[in-house]
């Protein structure tokens, strides 16, 4: 699965960042609905990197049940 | 000019001098404990010799703790016999007044250890800010702070008198071996309280004549020493509960191995450090604030109560941030005792001290409550904040069902008759939400939740007028929203995963938590540069539920200290120095939940009363201050604020 690779999760934070400067650049930031969008891309991919590499870091896998 | 100079520099000199004359005896002493604790006692059988010299045989032993061969430098630990000889007694439970005298020293010291870091920190305010009326409140602050612990610290160092007569004539066997383990810092921790009351003393009463130019860095770094001595005192106490709980440095029999270092630096003794800081800093806010409180409720005129107000909210702060990294210190300390000794874990938090730890959860909950309850009540006396109160029923709502999480016990506590009634130990229904990967979704929900709360006091009479305002305010709360489903989602998971892998999860719940505290409390400083303010904060204009509350959540500090001191010291079980020394007198068994609930009870009612005459002290001293001394107290005035 996809999502159980953290590449997945950065390039998705990579890509709620590029449309922060880009919602930046053309002045989309005010717009509401735009701003909600990058801020859940956002902050979905830094949650899920958070939980992978902490996990991670105790030698222990995140995505457990969903490779089983 | 010149004629002030030459004085500055004698000031300069003389300080220094001080401060190096306070600092020679631990300077002196350092030697002997580089050289692991200087010569061996007379009477302790180092070496047995045989013939000559050359034939001397030395012993050696084994270090039950760091596996390391030693030369043996001590007697083993006594035998001891339940009698007058070891345990001498009154017509009295010889424990319940040991643990009375203990406690009781414990409050006191944690209070002045914790208060002069706050003076430090208020100084150092005072001194950095720009504006000088702020300045002039914030050193006024400090000096107060400084005036409560002066008391403060008399009385400790009379609980300390107390405490060791306790120990000597109830205990005598037992402090006798202890003293001989820490023979070679005995003298150092003598000298550091020395070096301490010394600098406290000359740091209060310098303080007016250290108030300008260089003279006051030299009076903040002062404060800079008296706390590095006071933590090092800390230190050296920690390192006896650690060597009760975690022993090192000894062999089987307790025979000291020459290396004191080993001794001092046990298995438990860096977390206990960590976790007694955090938790003398939050009880030493908490006490102060209650002291604010007091002086509030009883202030006669809006000038003082705008102080008092002020104060507490300062107290309460630096009290709740440092209760918020408190449970992930304590989570460590739990931790490392179950690598130290599994079967030492499973009795504190799965056995026969389990339902203390229910008691704990509960402490913890009134503490966050109460927090929240006050930043709530503080709103009211910003303009511009009430478009935050209608969410905050959401909040309760959000925290009581955290909190409901947290305290669930996972077994209950029941007859024999109810037990085969429900069929097992476990509630059929409630069974499954009393593990722990339900309680931290609880207790980080309710961090969360605090956090929010507080951003919202430092938004409450500001608007942000950064340009990119509105997507600051959506990302802030899409962050928030993000994080408290990760907590929850996190909680759920672990339910469908086994224990090995669940144990982990605790960790991303903790980093999502300290991700909204540290990310959005720096994003919410950013916006709020050059923010545009409603009104000022009308100071002294809040309602006296708040003062309550604080008193409340000072009761609850010292309710929780009172429990945690005797958990981790019943831990032990019968033993006076864990698996070395028995305890053979006849209190040497766990009491019972309900007697430990009342023991601690009336522990907070002394202290409590006792530290009220403090208060009154302090009081009474500021009534007969002078009045060019009065013309300056802070806060005479509502002033608008310039920061928080």
């Amino acid at each position: 699965m996809i999502v159980t690779n953290p590449v997945f999760w950065f390039a998705l934070l990579a890509t709620g960042v590029v449309l922060l400067f880009i919602g930046k650049k053309m002045d989309l930031l005010k717009t509401t609905w735009y701003a909600a969008v990058v801020s859940v891309v956002i902050a979905v991919a830094y949650f899920h990197l958070v939980d992978h590499y902490l996990m991670e870091m105790q030698g222990l896998d995140y995505w457990y049940l969903f490779r089983k | 000019m010149g004629r002030q100079n030459s004085r500055k520099m004698w000031s300069i000199a003389a300080l220094c001098a001080m401060i190096g004359f306070l600092l020679l005896p631990i300077a002196t002493s350092l030697n002997a404990l580089a050289s692991g604790g200087g010569e061996a006692p007379p009477a302790a059988p180092v070496a047995k010799a045989e013939g000559d010299k050359k034939d001397a045989k030395v012993e050696k032993g084994r270090d039950v703790y760091y596996k390391t061969e030693g030369i043996v430098s001590g007697a083993p630990a006594p035998k001891t016999e339940d009698g007058p000889k070891d345990y001498p007694r009154y017509n009295f439970e010889s424990r319940v007044l040991l643990w009375f005298a203990n406690q009781q020293h414990l409050y006191y010291g944690s209070f002045v250890l914790a208060v002069p870091i706050f003076c430090m920190i208020i100084e150092f305010m005072g001194v950095v800010t720009k504006d000088r009326a702020m300045a002039k409140k914030y050193d006024q602050l400090a000096y107060d702070f400084v005036k409560i612990s002066l008391t403060a610290y008399s009385l400790t160092a009379i609980l300390g008198g107390i405490l060791i007569f306790t120990f000597l004539t109830l205990y005598p066997a037992f402090f006798g071996y202890l003293s001989s383990i820490f023979r070679p810092v005995m003298h150092i921790y003598a000298l550091m309280f020395v070096a301490e009351s010394g600098t406290l003393y000359i740091y209060y009463y310098g303080w007016d004549k250290m108030k300008e130019g260089l003279l006051k860095w030299l009076h903040l770094s002062m404060s800079v020493i008296l706390n590095v001595i006071g933590t090092v005192l800390m230190f050296l106490a920690n390192s006896w509960i650690g060597f009760m709980m975690s022993p090192a440095g000894v062999d089987e029999q307790g025979r000291f191995l020459g290396n004191i270092w080993h001794v001092i630096h046990t298995a438990l003794w860096n977390p206990l450090n960590v976790h007694r800081i955090l938790g003398n800093m939050a009880f030493g806010g908490g006490v102060v604030a209650a002291y604010a409180a007091y002086r509030f409720l009883s202030a006669k005129t809006d000038e003082e109560r705008a102080h008092y107000d002020w104060m507490g909210y300062i107290a309460m702060a630096i009290g709740v941030a440092f209760l918020i990294p408190l449970p992930f210190a304590g989570y460590w300390l739990m931790r490392e005792v179950y690598a130290y000794r599994q079967q030492m874990g499973i009795t504190l938090m799965g056995g026969l001290l389990a339902w203390l730890f229910i008691i704990q959860a509960t402490m913890i909950g009134i503490l966050f409550l109460s927090s929240n309850y006050y930043l709530w009540q503080a709103l009211g006396r910003m303009r511009g904040a009430e478009k935050y109160q209608r969410y905050i029923k959401y909040m309760v709502f959000v925290l009581v069902v955290g909190f409901l999480i947290f305290i669930t016990p996972h077994t209950m506590v029941m007859t024999p008759a109810e037990l085969k009634a429900m069929g097992g130990q476990q509630h059929p229904v409630l069974g499954n939400y009393g593990v722990m990967s339900a309680k931290n979704g609880g207790i980080n929900v309710i961090i969360t939740t605090t956090v929010l709360s507080f951003i919202w006091y430092m938004r409450g009479n500001k608007e942000p007028m950064v340009p990119w305002k509105n997507f600051g305010n959506i990302f802030m709360g899409v962050f928030f929203g993000f994080a408290y489903v990760n907590i929850i989602w996190l909680a759920i998971y672990g339910y469908y995963i086994p224990a090995n892998v669940r144990v982990g999860l605790s960790v991303p719940q903790v980093a999502s938590t300290l991700s909204c505290l540290f990310f959005m409390t720096a994003l919410n400083g950013v916006m709020l540069k050059g923010a545009k303010q409603m009104g000022p904060i009308e100071w002294g204009k809040i309602s006296a539920r708040s003062q309550y509350a604080i008193i409340m959540l000072a009761t609850a500090f010292t309710w929780m200290m009172g429990l945690m001191g005797y958990i981790r010291s019943s831990v032990r079980l019968f033993w006076h120095v864990n698996e070395i020394m028995r305890d053979n007198s006849p209190w040497a068994y766990t009491h019972t939940v309900g007697f430990a609930a009342n023991m601690i009870s009336f522990n907070v009612l002394f202290f409590w009363v006792s530290i009220l005459f403090v208060f009154w002290l302090g009081a009474l001293g500021a009534k007969k201050a002078p009045v060019e001394a009065k013309a300056h107290v802070p806060g005479r005035v509502p002033e608008p604020a310039h920061g928080h």
